[in-house]
């Protein structure tokens, strides 16, 4: 007995140096900057390749976007050894907001192989930055939605699943709550999640999965599906833009802030000034320790 | 029209260990003064609807309007003591389409009452997978991490909304996000579909609110309001998802014990493993915990994993992405200081910022501005640091 995992991923901007570009006001240059798998959807698959070494699953992926974003299905199938990629590709999806895409992951989610017990999502994406997109389409599948996991352990033969999730609220300590659930669960990965392979069994399995990940992923257009809207079979209202409540109406320029100190300027290269500086620096935490 | 069944701001309160979390009294005062001005324009009389779940806060209702609540709607259960979202949203849910409730608020509305026309969350562990699934439950639009709103008229012609013709949303909620990188401002509206080929009605507009934002009211003992309580039903099946244990842990990153924080940014690019040293330095000589601007960690640079995963993480993030901090003194290394970083440090007592840039945002936020590149100016600041304590201790 095992479990069926999938993931949803994303390809989004490479924010590392070199492959990022920025205009010169400080905004992201989309057309220059380079694409790659989302930060936090690698961590979605590194928490997938954990239940593949550790319970043996069989692990499906899922993306929604143009078809480019095939090769972020390919990179996530090298983390995670997964034997089914999906890309959810079609003109009528773009533009889509949250409710929406979750409408397309969760019709993808269900025409996966087996039925899902898992599904892991990234924290949020680097570049949309909502966060919503994972507990919408738990919702929609009717799956128990877990956020920011940071360990889980999965009970095979009694389906259930015992889950860490850190809790950070402004103004309260941190908390690490600990859950047991049934399967189906829909979990969103914190990005502190760190897998552990400390046994024997686990480091070779883990070796073995690796490698396998490797072969498959040079070879991923074996395990690719495209599904169009039609092949989706999801209600085209239902998608895209006339699937979107939400439109973005304007983006402007933050506009600057008025001054709310007066800086004092030093000049770096002149040694007085570094003096200066550092006197007055000594200056305000001395102070601060009096009161 | 449509307007006559979605009516008032429900707002949805947090707790955390019997206690409300501030953000709940910040959005409370957000929409005090958007309803205020809403009533004056349209001649209305929306109310301010706080939503509270929990177990035994009874008590904790009347504070609320204290803080700028017209009514109260609480759910008072055991098995409403944490927070499971399963529960919570389908409470949340039937609580804003109820319409015995809706008649207690105000009973000419009642007969049309459907949703509520605003709905607010905190964007945070506990508001922003509540807002997504009760959204999902509502079936409507949400946007996140707000920090700016407003109300008003907005004349659109858009292909699919409105189908190519000119059409007037009133009262629409614009709801304002700074992106990832902090300079661009996006304004979201969550409307209805009156293009006659996908009509559809989307109501809540809904949005999770960034805490810390805005501030919250001070309590007025004068202000009452009424309290209504709503006995939820709780799905046996839901019960299955049992919280075991909650433990506070401590992060290794420690803002809060410091009395200086040195936060670095993109700065350091040209040499980031041996800026990243510098800066390690500079924090030692002061005894200063170490902050990121957020686009550090998004691990930008290659550096030694054990320096990536020592400080290039959202652990150590200061802005409203991270922590808000107000440490003794604050240093900005390398950070330009787009407005969700200035967010995180600008109460911190006495600011330095090192930057080449005598243009960035940051000057406008620091008290003392080096100029120069960090790369030069840490090891001065370091040996003076030095020189200046030993003649003091002498």
């Amino acid at each position: 007995m095992t479990i069926n995992i999938a993931i949803i991923v994303k390809l989004e901007p490479d924010f590392s140096e070199g492959n990022v570009s920025y205009n010169s006001d400080g905004t992201l240059n989309r057309a220059e900057t380079k694409n790659t798998l989302g930060p936090h959807s690698t961590i979605a698959a590194r928490a997938a390749f954990y239940a593949k070494v550790k319970y043996d699953a069989r692990v499906s992926i899922g993306t929604m976007g143009p078809p480019i974003a095939e090769s972020a299905l390919q990179m996530a199938q090298r983390i995670c050894d997964a034997e089914e990629l999906h890309l959810y590709s079609d003109r009528i999806f773009a533009g889509a907001d949250t409710l929406a895409t979750a409408e397309v992951l969760k019709t993808g989610i269900q025409k996966m192989q087996g039925k899902i017990d898992i599904v892991f999502s990234g924290h949020r994406a680097s570049d949309g930055e909502t966060g919503q997109t994972g507990p919408q389409t738990a919702w929609k599948l009717g799956y128990t939605f877990f956020g920011n996991v940071t360990d889980y352990e999965v009970n095979v033969q009694n389906r259930t699943i015992r889950v860490k999730r850190l809790v950070s609220l402004q103004g309260f300590n941190d908390i690490i709550e600990e859950v047991d659930a049934p399967l189906p669960v829909f979990i969103s990965i914190d990005p502190s999640y760190k897998p552990v392979f400390n046994t024997i069994s686990k480091r070779l399995a883990y070796e073995k999965y690796e490698k396998e990940a490797k072969i498959r992923s040079d070879n991923y257009k074996q395990y690719l599906r495209v599904f169009n809207v039609q092949q989706l079979g999801v209600d085209p209202i239902l998608v895209g833009l006339p699937g979107s409540p939400t439109i973005v109406y304007k983006v402007e320029r933050i506009p600057k802030g008025k001054a709310n100190r007066k800086a004092e300027v030093f000049d770096g290269s002149n040694p007085e000034h570094i003096k200066k500086a550092v006197a007055k620096m000594r200056e305000a935490l001395a102070a601060m320790v009096i009161k | 029209m449509t307007d006559e069944y979605y009516k008032h701001v429900y707002v949805v309160m947090e707790l955390e260990d019997g206690k409300l979390v501030p953000v709940s009294f910040e959005m409370l005062a957000e929409a005090r003064r958007l309803i205020d001005i809403f009533n004056k324009k349209y001649k209305s009389d929306e109310k301010v609807v706080a939503v509270l779940l929990g177990h035994n806060i009874k008590e904790l209702t009347k504070t609320l309007f204290e803080y700028g609540a017209d009514f109260v709607i609480y759910s008072d259960h055991p098995e409403l003591k944490e927070v499971r979202n399963t529960i919570y949203t389908k409470i949340i849910s039937q609580i804003a389409e109820d319409k015995t409730i809706a008649a207690k608020i105000s009973p000419d509305y009642a007969e049309k009452f459907k949703k509520p026309r605003y709905m607010f969350f905190g964007a945070d562990a506990i508001g922003r997978h509540l807002s997504s699934t009760v959204l999902v439950e509502l079936e409507s639009g949400l946007a996140s991490d707000i920090n700016k709103l407003e109300i008003s008229d907005i004349s659109l012609n858009h292909q699919h909304k409105t189908g190519g013709k000119p059409e007037i949303y009133e009262k629409t909620l614009e709801m304002y996000r700074p992106d990832f990188s902090g300079f661009l401002w996006t304004t979201i509206l969550c409307l209805d579909n009156r293009n006659p080929d996908i009509k559809r009605e989307y109501h809540p507009q809904a949005c999770s609110i960034i805490p810390g934002v805005f501030e919250a009211l001070k309590p007025d003992p004068e202000k009452k309001g009424m309290i209504i309580e709503y006995t939820p039903k709780i799905d046996e099946g839901d019960l299955k998802v049992k919280i075991l244990s909650r433990k506070i842990t401590k992060s290794n990153v420690d803002f809060d014990s410091h009395k200086a924080v040195v936060s670095f940014g993109r700065g350091i690019k040209d040499s980031p493993e041996q800026n990243i040293k510098l800066v390690e330095e500079l924090a030692k000589q002061l005894g200063a915990e170490i902050g990121i601007s957020l686009p550090i960690s998004k691990k930008p640079f290659p550096v030694s994993e054990n320096l990536a995963s020592t400080y290039m993480i959202p652990d150590r993030v200061i802005g409203t992405s991270g922590r808000k901090i107000s440490p003794m003194m604050y240093m900005a290394v390398g950070i330009s200081g787009a407005v969700q970083h200035l967010a995180g440090m600008k109460d911190s007592e006495f600011v330095v910022a090192i930057n080449p840039d005598e243009n960035s945002p940051i000057k406008n936020e620091c008290d003392i501005f080096i100029k120069g590149r960090l790369e030069d100016i840490i090891p001065k600041l370091v040996e003076e640091l030095k020189k200046q304590s030993t003649v003091v201790q002498a």
